[in-house]
């Protein structure tokens, strides 16, 4: 029971940090960002492959979130001359990219069958095997991730983000580039998802494909919608309610082939619920145009 | 020569298939203004109820699929009653309506896999397979049906579009909502309309692919991105030039095969689709900008 709970924690402080980077490019810039999970993947599959190849696990985290932030900035290119159902068509497209080379490349991501036998986390020496050790630096990583978006979202940085996003014609007539803007807040968005999906690679030790398709991103917008655009403290109550919402099916002895879509109904449904009925969450603020 | 033939028969063939799903995908996206992602789990929601009339009802093939078309219409418009409509009227914005439309896939995805599980689904009709020479090239029969059909649908939803009533409140709709409401014209059944003609037409590239390509829960994301790709690609708000840009995906995919591993398929239309908002987001035959 013990060990249920410490695993519910450490889902929570994951999703904490998957919701918290996307909060950067969906709540702060106002980017219709679909790909999430793709940059999650990439941070998964960079940091496992080089703990592979025998990359001490901080820095394989830190340079797994560093790919997946080039990346990031790359798909935001064309958000120069583009608005939102096409930002929206772009980051799916380049997520089910990434879905395809993770499938088909078994040389690097053993495709189909995925890359087994990550090896478990150590630091300093300190191993964090036992899920109770995994949890504090879990926990330590989320709280990072959570004060420096806090701080960032204060800065003159994410000032000018947040107005760009409410009138860009506005902004651009200060002076301020909001290309500039929204490609190096993508690319943040980008490195705190791969930083996430590192550490996720490394808690469950298997990944495979099936675990960044659009069903798993859905908890993760459900998360962010429900907590409320740009509300941070708002984005932890959701994770823990959101982590919480599908475990009751556990208990329903239900067989895995039912479980796996159930779960990802609940939280579709939850998310269509939450449009329809409150589209700014908890304590959101603002409104996407 | 053969092969260049055989190549360019492939990229046709793709090309009709996602021409419909384009075509449709674009009516409506111009009536509505909106991109309704949920077309994709339309289309294989539909694919799926012609497997289930099919092979579990063991009806026959031509009325499964007239049966087919008429499903995928009134899903369409059920889902604009009970998914857009409340959403409208909570004056949600677009991008609500998108994150919304993403949802309304997924969750007929999961429903799909609930009710027919998570393997391929694959019909049985060998004689729709049997190739037939073609001047040194091959084709089935299903596959002359597909290119045949979609031009015919093409051109039949052009004419329908500029010449019929309906086709014309349609258009009007699509140029300005608020000035065709003030001349008596009724925007909610407008919608309605534009989704239960989009989602029939999406109901007919549904049977084509359940019958060409086999049916995945999954399968719905991909189409769908396909479809609004290749409307972009054509230039956004043109039937016509939706087909247009399918066709230029069809080609790519065909030719890409021959330096890739065909796994690779679907990533050569979404690099392709980059490359184009990249450096001409208006679209090849489009004068609008994006």
């Amino acid at each position: 029971m013990e060990a249920y709970f410490l695993s519910l924690l450490i889902l929570v402080t994951i999703y904490w940090i998957f919701s918290l980077s996307l909060q950067v490019s969906l709540g702060f810039a106002g980017f219709l960002n679909f790909g999430h999970i793709a940059f999650i993947a990439i941070g998964a599959y960079a940091s496992s492959l080089l703990s592979k190849v025998g990359v001490p696990f901080g820095l394989s985290i830190l340079l797994g979130a560093t790919i997946s932030m080039m990346f990031g900035y790359l798909v935001a290119l064309p958000c120069r001359r583009l608005k939102g159902d096409y930002l929206a068509l772009i980051t799916l497209g380049f997520s089910l990219i990434v879905f395809v080379v993770a499938l088909n490349w078994a040389g690097l991501t053993g495709g189909p069958a995925g890359l087994a036998d990550i090896p478990s986390p150590q630091l300093f020496g300190i191993s964090l095997a036992s899920n109770s050790h995994f949890l504090v630096f879990s926990f330590f990583v989320s709280l990072c991730t959570y004060l420096i978006i806090k701080r960032l979202s204060a800065t003159p940085f994410g000032t000018a983000l947040q107005a760009a996003r409410d009138d860009e014609l506005g902004t651009q007539v200060l002076g301020i580039s909001t290309f500039k803007l929204i490609t190096v807040s993508f690319a943040l968005s980008a490195f705190f998802a791969g930083l996430g999906g590192g550490l996720f690679a490394h808690y469950i030790t298997f990944i495979d494909p099936s675990l960044f398709t659009l069903s798993q991103f859905i908890p993760i917008l459900a998360i962010v919608i429900l907590g409320g655009l740009t509300s941070l403290e708002g984005t932890l109550l959701a994770t823990v309610v959101v982590v919480l919402l599908p475990e009751p099916l556990r208990f329903l002895s239900l067989s895995s082939s039912v479980i796996g879509p159930a779960r990802e109904l609940s939280y579709s449904l939850l998310l269509l619920i939450l449009l329809v009925l409150q589209p700014r969450g908890f304590y959101g603020k603002i409104r996407l145009k | 020569m053969d092969i260049f033939l055989q190549i360019v028969i492939n990229a046709l063939i793709a090309g009709s298939l996602y021409g419909l799903v384009a075509a449709s995908f674009s009516l409506i996206y111009s009536t509505n203004r909106f991109a309704h992602f949920a077309h994709g789990g339309v289309i294989i929601s539909s694919g799926y109820f012609l497997f289930w009339l099919t092979n579990t009802l063991q009806l026959n093939l031509l009325l499964s699929a007239i049966l087919t078309v008429v499903f995928a219409g009134l899903l369409g418009v059920c889902l604009n009653l009970f998914v857009y409509l409340p959403l409208r009227k909570r004056d949600a914005s677009n991008s609500i309506l998108l994150i919304a439309s993403v949802v309304t896939l997924t969750i007929m995805q999961s429903v799909l896999t609930l009710l027919f599980g998570s393997s391929i689904k694959s019909f049985n009709y060998p004689g729709l397979h049997e190739p037939m020479g073609f001047l040194g090239a091959y084709m089935t029969p299903i596959q002359i049906v597909i290119v045949l059909s979609a031009i015919a649908m093409v051109t039949l939803l052009s004419i329908f579009l500029k010449k019929a009533r309906l086709g014309k409140t349609l258009r009007a709709v699509a140029e300005n909502p608020k000035l065709a409401e003030t001349i008596g014209i009724s925007t909610v059944s407008t919608y309605n309309w534009s989704f239960f003609i989009g989602s029939a037409l999406g109901g007919v590239a549904a049977i084509f692919i359940a019958l060409e390509q086999n049916l995945l829960p999954s399968m719905g994301i991909g189409l769908v991105i396909k479809g609004f790709a290749g409307a972009v690609i054509g230039g956004l708000g043109s039937v016509t030039g939706a087909v247009y840009g399918s066709l230029i995906i069809g080609a790519a995919e065909n030719i890409g095969v021959w330096f890739f591993p065909s796994g690779y398929k679907d990533a050569i239309t979404y690099v392709l689709l980059f490359v184009f908002l990249l450096v001409r987001p208006s679209g090849l035959f489009s004068k609008r900008n994006a």
